[in-house]
């Protein structure tokens, strides 16, 4: 398989977006974002539909489109007094409404709408691995740096917040973070399962270790393996790439789930033992 | 800077110019106005109990003095400064919240929870150091959570949690604790252990403290004075004077006699 050029490029692309999905993953899980990441990526949709009708890269619409919505899910949520989830509920249909009147309007009958839907793996190119390898760089950056500042308000945010800490400031940053990690993974996974990157490898960290450093590592081992057997699952039977990652992320969470400290027969196991 | 800043405070004053000082503050939360005209002041070493029925602006009051809600009228000073203008000086201001609401499962340790008091005085981009790993064990010993740094805080009994946020709020040069009805949810026995341990941290320290409870028994026996509020100032004296004094049944809005339970006829601050 690594004979092809495009699986080569899908491998490099799928494994660096899965770092920092993994990454990020985290925060979604910990922050209770999982709704938020869905949201932003549907929203995605839109931003699609406003590139071609303004005949601008979709994909960069996407970003700055996404970008937008996912300050203003923020926003609305923080001072709109309106809670999160109705917020994302609102924007992202509204969004992917607008998506299908401007790809109807724009005609852009040739447009594979599966991939940008369910993610393909001959869809990189190597200009689109150098956007992933810009932006996981500059958003694993930004966890990173920020990393015990994002932890601690993900944790208790009034503390954090009567300690100085720029609350406001890491909270509207990890959306947007999240917003572009979405946009660059929709070619290779797609819109509608992208978020699938977003909470399963933190969630299944969450079930196999209560340390953050184990949540961590757990996270970033299961996200990387599953996108790189994923891709091999899409290349040998020639299905969407987003389908066969996220069938393998849900896997990998399921076994997670079975032998987690977690669960009673763990716990008599071990002790057993 | 900072600490430069608050030495000078401490040293030049020596105990005589109050830590918090408010006067006529007013404050509001969506428009809606929370406290008028609210004066009084804490001076250094003071354990000062903030008393005053649900909804009374007791909270409000607090993130008034660490700057989380701007106050609209009046001067409030914490330290000698605007608290919206303090910076490193938060340092030195413990603060516990009623309530932290979090998963259970959230992966954090005891230890991981207490460092987190550090972290504002570490910085961006750096990680902790030897002096921050010190402080944080230090504060875990001297709270008595020795030997369960590494377990998850999730797995603590609810005073064990509030002794580890009370070591997150001690673990910086911490001069004064807002506490927000800390001993709210435990039981007698946790609660006296609770107390006990404040008492003694704030001899061993000479910490100033403003305690918001309900408890009126807890501040009986522990709070050199007491403010009572209901959106409105109502009363500020020792124990003895406001909790038997008829205003504070018209600040609660209700008839009940607060020295009932209370070692009433003998107050401990009195000796």
């Amino acid at each position: 398989m690594l004979a092809y050029g495009f699986a080569q490029r899908a491998l490099v692309g799928g494994v660096l977006i899965a770092l920092v999905c993994s990454l990020i993953s985290f925060f979604v899980v910990v922050r209770r974002l999982a709704f938020v990441g869905m949201g932003i990526s549907h929203a995605a949709f839109g931003g699609v539909g406003i590139g071609l009708a303004a005949g601008i890269d979709p994909l960069l619409a996407a970003g700055l489109f996404c970008a937008a919505v996912s300050l203003g899910i923020g926003w609305f949520s923080r001072r709109g007094r309106v809670h999160e989830d109705t917020v994302i509920g609102i924007l992202f249909a509204a969004a992917m409404a607008l998506g299908v009147l401007l790809v109807r309007l724009a005609k852009a009958y040739n447009l594979d709408l599966m991939s940008y839907l369910f993610g393909s793996i001959l869809a990189l190119s190597w200009s689109d691995v150098s956007v992933i390898a810009v932006v996981a760089a500059l958003a694993s950056a930004f966890v990173i740096l920020f990393f015990k500042e994002l932890l601690f308000i993900s944790f208790d945010e009034e503390t954090a917040a009567a300690s100085g800490l720029p609350v406001s400031f890491v909270y509207y940053g990890l959306l947007v973070v999240m917003a572009v990690t979405i946009v660059v993974s929709i070619k290779l996974v797609g819109i509608v399962l992208v978020s699938a990157l977003l909470v399963i490898p933190g969630a299944a960290g969450m079930q196999v270790s209560r340390n953050y450093r184990g949540v961590l590592a757990v996270s970033l081992t299961v996200g990387v393996s599953c996108v790189t057997l994923g891709l091999y699952l899409s290349y040998w039977f020639d299905v969407a790439s987003g389908a066969a990652i996220v069938l393998t992320l849900f896997v990998a969470f399921l076994a997670c789930m079975a032998f987690s400290p977690r669960r009673a027969y763990m716990r008599r196991w071990r002790r057993e033992r | 800077m900072g600490g430069c800043r608050v030495a000078e405070f401490f040293s030049a004053h020596d105990g005589a110019k109050p830590v918090i000082d408010l006067a006529g503050v007013w404050a509001e939360l969506d428009g809606r106005t929370v406290l008028e005209d609210i004066t009084f002041s804490l001076r250094s070493g003071i354990f000062l109990g903030l008393i005053g029925p649900n909804g009374a602006g007791k909270t409000t009051l607090i993130k008034v003095l660490l700057g989380l809600v701007k106050h609209t009228r009046g001067t409030v000073k914490v330290m000698g400064m605007d608290p919206r203008e303090l910076r490193h000086e938060l340092h030195h201001i413990g603060y516990m919240p009623q309530q932290v609401l979090f998963d259970p499962y959230f992966p954090l340790s005891v230890y991981d929870v207490v460092m987190m008091g550090r972290i504002c005085c570490i910085g961006t981009l750096r990680f902790p150091g030897r002096g921050d790993r010190e402080a944080v064990r230090e504060s875990i010993e001297a709270v008595g959570l020795a030997g369960l740094e590494k377990r998850p805080i999730g797995e603590l009994s609810g005073g064990q949690q509030k002794k580890a946020f009370l070591a997150r709020a001690l673990c910086l040069e911490t001069r004064i604790l807002l506490l927000d009805e800390p001993t709210a949810g435990l039981d007698f026995e946790a609660q006296e252990s609770f107390m006990d341990l404040l008492v003694r941290l704030r001899e061993e320290r000479g910490l100033s403290v403003v305690f918001v409870s309900h408890d009126v028994n807890v501040l009986a026996r522990f709070a050199d004075e007491i403010v009572c509020i209901n959106r409105t100032m109502h009363m500020h004296g020792r124990p003895s004077e406001v909790l038997g004094s008829e205003r504070l049944k018209e600040a609660y809005r209700c008839e009940f006699d607060f020295l009932a339970g209370t070692h009433g006829e003998s107050w401990p601050k009195e000796g």
